[in-house]
């Protein structure tokens, strides 16, 4: 869902708030109220008092009543009467029922008493012939709600500041959790580990952190790779530098002593034209990957550009079949002469490469659609399944002995890589900065269930 | 031609060098300089033919000599730089570089580049193929109209196909390389990967073909060049 953070956050904070403030509300109301009742045993008291206080009036001792009663004045430090009431309608009204039945001067004792006045409420206990009662003014030490203030101290202040400091802790923890994964993340990559992802650790469920924490392990694994890559290709070139450094450092010391001197300053020119070659070719690759370019400036004829380039490759290959089919033309626009040249030179060269002797390299052109496609099918060994996709990288060899052991293979001097050196991959590059794609497949044999080939694919924005 | 000056200036001093004795062996009169500032006051204080200019100098850069040369003085300016990035290529031009030569090159590259230029500039010869009329056995080029004929038929070309044709049959018999046909056809310098010269003397080769000459006249010699027989 998107924006789900947004609508976590929401039901956790504004809900969670609503709730938590209703139900300290009610809290608060229902602690008041049970508060507010006088203690069942000071109820008990008053009645007694109340009862003690008919016995007297009933009695009929004024006095012992009198003295009685300034007695409890004195002991509760309160006030405390006998009173006869007496209702007297005027103007021929009439009393409703319940005056007579139940008027009162004070309130009952099981009655709340309400908290919020600071003067203690009358207590009326109403005797037996319903018109005398005993009345008496709540003493201080019945009156409840003693712990109320510290009850609303708890309830008001306390508990939301409890409760809100765990909904923070919870909102925190669930924040934290990918933010410290990502800072884990971020140092370790920092300090060099360009395997680190984040995903795995802070769990399947969606939202924008998820989204964060995506964008982070897309952009480590494509840095990452990129540096990865980039070691590996200087690592790489540094090495395939070397064999022609060292045949250019003995040719140099083989004019010092005068040997084969003619031959070894062809060599010298040789060497260099292969380092040139390596260099420019990777310098290329760099640029190709670095600034991913899209060449689209010229307008030629990809099947005189094919002939052109079999009829280098059958100089540079007399020993092998080149077959070129297709139609006689077939413009291309919105393309880079150059960039195609390069890519399917290489891939041609691989070709022949990998293919034995006296056997055939089929190059078929042919428009599909709204698309030019080429194919480039060898007779070599082909590339394990697995490695098919690997061999546009840079340098990238099946194995490195493979083509010493198939002796059908020999390699030309001066076509120093085994393997598949940068031809493919810059091929692969030069493709798709015209616009086009390339891929790699075998071609089976299905008689002898084996691979009798490499093809490779290339559609090409016509 | 052969008196022209040339100011090398180039931070590494066995390039510049090389550069200056392999350019006197032609004939050149050369100068040379190791840093920006002190390239950029003999510019400016004495008189060239042409510049070499590296791009990567000590003190102030190839790019920022040649803006402020451009205040002062016109003399042509070919940039060296060792940064293949298409990028720089097209500063160079724009800031008035009048040429540019990618490192690693080789003397023939750097010698075409530097004849072609001073023939831009009008210090150098004029180039011989400017004549109106050329016949070489049974073909004949007739510049105003570009029309080759072979024999008794004869069609019109494009303007790059004749020059090439004009050029290698000009030179009838003697092997011309890539570089130099690049330099002399396309004014432009050569690449290994270009192919825009291939197919413009592939269809030369069809056209004459179609006309009645045997293919084999126009002959590629692989890993040089090509050869009009």
């Amino acid at each position: 869902m998107k924006n789900s953070l947004l609508w976590k956050m929401l039901s956790f904070i504004a809900v969670g708030t609503v709730i938590l403030f209703w139900s300290i509300d009610m809290l608060n109301r229902q602690t008041e109220n049970e508060m507010s009742f006088i203690d069942k045993q000071y109820q008990q008291q008053i009645i007694d008092y109340g009862l003690e206080a008919e016995r007297l009036y009933l009695s009929g001792n004024q006095q012992q009543l009198a003295k009685w009663l300034l007695d409890l004045q004195a002991k509760e430090q309160t006030w405390a009467a006998v009173v006869q009431s007496n209702l007297i309608t005027m103007g021929g009204s009439i009393l409703e029922k319940q005056f007579t039945d139940s008027h009162r001067l004070g309130r009952n004792v099981q009655w709340k008493i309400h908290l919020y006045f600071k003067v203690n409420p009358v207590m009326d206990i109403t005797f037996a012939d319903n018109k005398t009662r005993f009345l008496i003014r709540l003493p201080q030490r019945m009156r409840p709600g003693g712990y109320y203030p510290l009850a609303q101290v708890l309830l008001q202040i306390a508990l939301p500041f409890l409760l809100l400091s765990l909904l923070t802790w919870v909102l925190y923890r669930h924040v934290m959790k990918p933010l410290s994964a990502l800072q884990e993340a971020t140092h370790k990559f920092g300090a060099g580990d360009y395997g680190v992802q984040i995903n795995a650790k802070v769990g399947t469920h969606k939202d924008e952190f998820t989204t964060l924490t995506n964008s982070f392990d897309l952009m480590a694994s494509r840095t990452g790779k990129l540096i990865v890559n980039q070691r590996q290709l200087l690592e790489d070139l540094s090495h395939e530098l070397r064999t022609p450094l060292a045949r250019l450092d003995m040719a140099v010391d083989c004019i010092k002593q005068g040997i084969h001197t003619t031959d070894s300053i062809e060599r010298l020119s040789n060497e260099s034209a292969i380092m040139r070659e390596l260099v420019e070719d990777t310098l290329m690759l760099v640029w190709l990957n670095n600034e991913m370019p899209t060449l689209n400036k010229d307008s030629f004829d990809l099947v005189e550009l094919l002939e052109v380039i079999c009829n280098d490759a059958r100089f540079e290959y007399p020993q092998h079949c080149i077959i070129l089919q297709g139609p006689t033309q077939l413009p291309i626009g919105n393309s880079s002469q150059r960039a195609l040249n390069q890519a399917l030179e290489n891939i041609i060269r691989n070709a022949l490469q990998h293919t034995p002797t006296a056997h055939q390299v089929i190059i078929a052109v042919d428009r599909q659609n709204d698309k030019l496609q080429v194919t480039v099918s060898d007779n070599g060994p082909g590339v394990p399944e697995h490695l098919l996709e690997d061999i546009f990288q840079p340098f990238f060899q099946v194995d490195k002995s493979r083509a010493k052991q198939n002796p059908m293979i020999p390699l030309a001097e001066g076509t120093r890589r085994g393997g598949f050196g940068l031809g493919l991959a810059l091929a692969q590059r030069q493709i798709t900065a015209v616009g086009g794609n390339i891929i790699a497949n075998n071609l089976i044999n299905e008689l002898e269930n084996s691979v009798k080939g490499l093809r490779i694919s290339i559609l090409l924005p016509a | 031609m052969q008196s022209a000056h040339v100011l090398i200036i180039e931070d590494d001093s066995t390039l510049n060098s090389q550069m200056a004795n392999l350019l006197q062996a032609q004939g050149f009169c050369t100068e040379q300089c190791h840093d920006g500032l002190q390239g950029l006051s003999t510019a400016i204080n004495k008189s060239f033919d042409l510049i070499l200019l590296d791009v990567l100098l000590p003190g102030i850069n190839g790019f920022e000599v040649l803006n402020q040369l451009r205040k002062t003085k016109r003399t042509p300016v070919v940039m060296m730089t060792a940064c293949g990035a298409e990028a720089e290529r097209i500063e160079g031009y724009r800031k008035g570089a009048d040429d540019y030569i990618p490192k690693p090159f080789n003397f023939t590259e750097v010698l075409l580049r530097i004849n072609a230029l001073l023939r831009r500039t009008g210090l150098s010869e004029k180039p011989s193929h400017l004549s109106p009329f050329l016949s070489v056995d049974e073909i004949s080029l007739q510049r105003e109209n570009l029309q080759v004929s072979y024999a008794e038929n004869s069609v019109e070309f494009t303007a790059i196909e004749f020059r090439l044709l004009w050029t290698l049959v000009e030179n009838k018999s003697q092997v011309l390389n890539k570089p130099f046909l690049y330099q002399a056809v396309l004014e432009q310098v050569f690449s290994r990967y270009d192919r825009s010269l291939d197919m413009h003397l592939s269809r030369v080769r069809r056209k004459m073909m179609a006309l009645g000459m045997p293919a084999q006249r126009l002959a590629t010699v692989y890993g040089k060049g090509y050869v009009f027989t």
